[in-house]
């Protein structure tokens, strides 16, 4: 993850608010979800940035940020993936057949994750939506985007919204 | 002892209630605030509360504010799991009486040494 340090300068009224890319970059993003799949995941999963094919049966989670800066974090992959990532998520308390919920739900919690910690990079408060599941939301274009494998699975994270200086709050 | 795992996350809930679970802990679920006040109110009190914030109906913030007007529910624990970590709003949510505040992604140790810091670990749990 990029370390905001301290560098002694501080901003005047008069100096440019930073922008969104200041602040989230690819690196960023993969070391966000890199804890994320290390913590619910399991220890020893991997995402390579590595860039695959999604599937045509591809599926989409992602939550909504608004405040200094509104965008959206989407994270997306084929279906089975989604299916396996719910399976390692609930681990041994995985019932036998995973529904239809509980497969949107295991990928909409891991855009909450993201997002969440996406959401903390940035400056001032921010609001965080609850997530959604579907093809693809209706959202800006990618702010930056990663490509990812994960057991050898394609699986996309891209933050996607307004380009450029972040508001002032 | 008893808790009670409130997250609009069916899989987050089981996550949550596993560790609970394998503690010894007696778990009920519910959906949402309003859902987990329900539960209270129909004489199901818990020791502890894990307690999302992000959630439809009444979310995490809006519990604990109604649990502590309750004076019957002042021995409560209440511990909020979630992907809110702004330092505002977990100042919020000590402020509204919350007494842990545990950030996703977190692993089973982790929250078991959460649980710990509380005082929450069942006996069984201790040994």
């Amino acid at each position: 993850m990029t370390e905001l340090q301290d560098t002694g300068l501080r901003r005047r009224a008069d100096d440019a608010a930073p922008s969104i890319t200041d602040l989230i970059d690819e690196e960023t993003v993969q070391s966000i979800a890199q804890e994320a799949w290390s913590a619910l995941v399991g220890e020893d999963e991997f995402l390579v940035p590595l860039p695959g094919d999604l599937p045509e049966d591809a599926v989409s989670s992602w939550v909504d940020v608004r405040g200094p800066w509104n965008g959206t974090v989407v994270i997306t992959t084929g279906r089975s993936t989604a299916e396996q990532l719910s399976r390692e998520l609930l681990k041994e308390h995985a019932p036998p057949v995973l529904d239809e919920e509980d497969i949107e739900d295991g990928l909409g919690e891991l855009a909450n994750v993201v997002g969440g910690n996406v959401k903390a990079v940035l400056p001032g408060p921010s609001a965080l939506g609850l997530p959604v599941v579907g093809d693809a939301p209706v959202a800006g274009p990618d702010t930056c985007r990663v490509d990812l494998l994960w057991r050898g699975q394609s699986l996309t994270i891209s933050v996607q919204g307004t380009a450029g200086a972040l508001l002032d709050q | 002892m008893r808790a009670l795992v409130i997250d609009d996350s069916r899989v987050m809930r089981r996550i949550v209630s596993g560790i609970l679970e394998d503690l010894g802990y007696e778990v009920q679920q519910a959906g949402h605030g309003r859902e987990g006040l329900d539960v209270m109110d129909g004489g199901w009190v818990p020791d502890l509360a894990c307690v999302d914030w992000n959630m439809p109906v009444m979310d995490g913030l809006q519990f604990v504010s109604a649990v502590r007007s309750n004076p019957a529910w002042r021995q409560l624990t209440i511990m909020m799991v979630t992907s809110e970590s702004e330092h505002g709003q977990i100042v919020r949510a000590l402020a509204a009486g919350a007494h842990e505040y545990m950030i996703k992604p977190f692993t089973a140790d982790a929250f078991r040494d959460k649980l710990a810091l509380l005082g929450m670990l069942p006996q069984e749990a201790v040994l």
